[in-house]
């Protein structure tokens, strides 16, 4: 079981998180690219996902190394990939996990036909999951100090996160002139279990001594917050975790606020702006909060004799403890929702309905469509930013297609595809990126999925 | 006609996918194998006592003793991983006096398990310089495991008087090197 724990520890120490959603993005045959931009120029008179089955997506990352670098089958001693793996690595790499299921999801036109107003709402279950490699604890626990005289091992390498929650959400999308839609969104979070150590710091290190063999030091100041999760973990517990998970779902976790902004601009009518930030919000977690730290500095100097003839025995082990006590405290805190800024710029062109129609703009028209995205999300330490070109095409009146090509910190050759296709009202989209890896998955650093079923009863801007 | 446009399409999305995926042969179950064997440097005991400390009141104390907690072993984790343990001294005398210094291993019945001895000679002006290294593995880590505290005996031997005034010093540095394997 210590190895599991082991073995998890290493993964959490090698991840990071990307919500990148490139292709979703400005996709707008489908429902849910409201969900990245509330402000999305997409009419209906009203929508419905099937409900789980709406919007599935998933997205694992890891900027430093691969299944395969891990776990190969090759023969060759699972410690020594290990040792290459963290030899490749810096503490700068990350591994994340996001995944997002859409319980349901709807919306609908209010006002007359002459109105563009819309209301878009749902409820989803997010798991987030982001973490930096801590490699210098990782080099501490494989290695030790002894060939590391003079290395200062430094704390702050341990930083991750990692949360459970549901998302309820409505949102409402206007065309306030005829070139320009905005939407804005207001989120209820309920967080059914979080566990974030993002801001610690301390060292430890060894260096050669003057009276002493060893000058030694060791000083944290390390916390780790979790709440919702000590019911899970305590073997005493008799908590029901399913049921215990679907009550949080349901609003009966720690509960935070947050919101979305977006628009649509049509500057000229082939050419297209967006732009839309996302999860500007927070949770408080009062309940079930276990929040440890490990705060001190302890100087060691060893075992040492007082020759003093009195007696006063001291306990080295007690003395450490003591000047860096693990301390457990049951107050309140707060922790911000990784907010996610998008943009685009879209140039659209083969105007299907002849170049004098004086219809509402919408770029739905257009047989071909290229841009650019950029996306910007917060983490503990830098930014997370990733770079996309695309290429849209409405291949049939039924069949819309949008290819990506990505830059990010993961790779730099990130292909992908979307799909989105209308059988009567019934709509379905599937979206993959980094197509080339492919090929052999294992060897993948990141990958993303979404695909979801809806149906949509289209906006027919007629009286009747 | 639907279902024709159903399945082309469902087709077209879903066969690159089952015709260029693949994934190069893995095996999760090599996480068992971990194995960590980290080396450990530390600190292990140290003094420093000057000549005119073997002297008071004008009288010489041919005898220092003390007895420190040792209690490392306390913890559950070290006493489970810990798989060879190094004690390396090194003592320094410039004192015109010879010594004899033990630690003793002291169980928690107090009973001496393991004595390490190291006999200093008298300086004659430069310093000498003793050192020694104690390797504990199989039966006797067994007895280091098994200490709950470290006495320290240092015996001064005849020669020349001491003084209050006299120069000179004897030192002690010492460290433990501690190899842990954790499976």
């Amino acid at each position: 079981m210590r190895k599991a724990y082991l073995i998890l520890l290493l993964l959490i120490s090698i991840s990071g998180l990307s919500q990148n959603k490139q292709i979703l993005y400005n996709f707008t045959s489908v429902p849910q690219s409201l969900s990245t931009n509330p402000g999305a120029d997409f009419k209906y008179n009203y929508y419905f996902g099937v409900p789980l089955l709406s919007g599935i997506s998933l997205n694992v990352g890891s900027t430093g190394f691969s299944t395969y670098d891990l776990f190969a089958n090759d023969g060759v001693d699972f410690n020594l990939k290990m040792r290459n793996v963290l030899a490749s690595t810096s503490r700068k790499d990350k591994v994340s996990i996001n995944e997002q299921i859409e319980l349901f999801t709807g919306g609908f036109k209010v006002g007359d036909w002459q109105d563009h107003a819309y209301v878009s709402f749902g409820m989803y279950q997010e798991f987030d999951f982001l973490s930096y490699m801590p490699k210098d604890l990782a080099i501490l626990a494989l290695d030790g100090n002894k060939d590391h005289i003079g290395k200062v091992f430094n704390f702050a390498d341990l930083n991750l996160k990692t949360e459970m929650l549901s998302v309820l959400h409505i949102g409402y999308n206007k065309n306030i002139r005829e070139n320009l839609i905005v939407g804005a969104r207001g989120k209820i979070y309920s967080s059914i279990f979080n566990a974030t150590s993002t801001n610690n710091s301390g060292y430890i290190y060894t260096n050669l001594g003057t009276s002493t063999a060893y000058e030694q030091v060791i000083y944290s100041n390390s916390q780790l917050n979790t709440s919702g999760i000590s019911a899970y973990i305590d073997e005493d517990s008799d908590v029901d975790t399913v049921s215990d998970i679907q009550k949080k779902t349901l609003l009966g976790g720690n509960l935070g606020l947050g919101f979305d902004l977006g628009f649509t601009y049509y500057p000229k009518k082939n050419i297209q702006i967006t732009a839309s930030v996302l999860d500007v919000g927070f949770i408080k977690h009062s309940k079930e909060v276990e929040r440890f730290t490990y705060k001190g500095l302890y100087k060691y100097e060893g075992v040492n004799p007082s020759f003093n003839g009195v007696d006063d025995p001291r306990s080295i082990y007690q003395e450490f403890k003591d000047a860096i006590p693990l301390d457990t405290i049951y107050t309140k805190y707060t922790t911000w929702r990784p907010a996610k800024f998008n943009a685009s710029y879209q140039y659209s062109f083969n105007d299907s309905r002849g170049a004098d129609c004086n219809c509402i703009n919408n770029d739905a028209a257009y047989k071909n469509a290229v841009g650019a995205q950029l996306f910007v999300m917060t983490a503990p330490r830098a930014p997370i930013m990733a770079l996309t070109g695309y290429y849209r095409r409405n291949v049939l009146d039924n069949l819309q297609l949008k290819a990506t090509y990505t830059v990010d910190s993961y790779s730099f050759t990130n292909i992908g595809l979307g799909l989105s296709t209308n059988i009567g009202k019934f709509n379905m989209y599937v979206l993959a990126d980094n197509l080339l890896e492919y090929r052999d998955i294992s060897k993948a650093n990141s990958l993303s999925f979404q695909f979801g079923l809806n149906f949509i009863f289209e906006d027919n801007n007629e009286p009747f | 006609m639907i279902k024709y446009h159903l399945y082309t399409i469902l087709g077209t999305i879903l066969l690159p996918f089952f015709l260029f995926s693949c994934s190069s042969d893995l095996d999760f179950n090599q996480a068992n194998d971990l194995r960590l064997e980290p080396v450990i440097v530390g600190n292990l005991t140290y003094f420093d006592i000057a000549a005119h400390q073997f002297v008071e009141n004008g009288v010489e104390k041919n005898l220092l003793f003390d007895a420190q907690d040792f209690d490392v072993f306390r913890d559950s984790f070290l006493r489970q991983n810990l798989k060879r343990a190094d004690f390396s001294f090194e003592i320094t005398n410039t004192i015109n006096r010879s010594y004899s210094f033990d630690l003793n291993l002291i169980d928690q019945n107090d009973a001496v398990i393991y004595t390490i001895r190291m006999d200093v000679p008298a300086s004659n002006g430069t310093a000498v310089i003793i050192d020694k290294t104690e390797i504990f593995e199989n039966a006797k880590l067994e007895l280091l495991k098994a200490s709950r505290r470290l006495e320290f005996v240092l015996v001064m031997a005849a020669g020349p008087a001491l003084s209050e005034n006299s120069l000179g010093s004897l030192k002690l540095k010492s460290h433990a090197t501690v190899y842990l394997v954790i499976e």
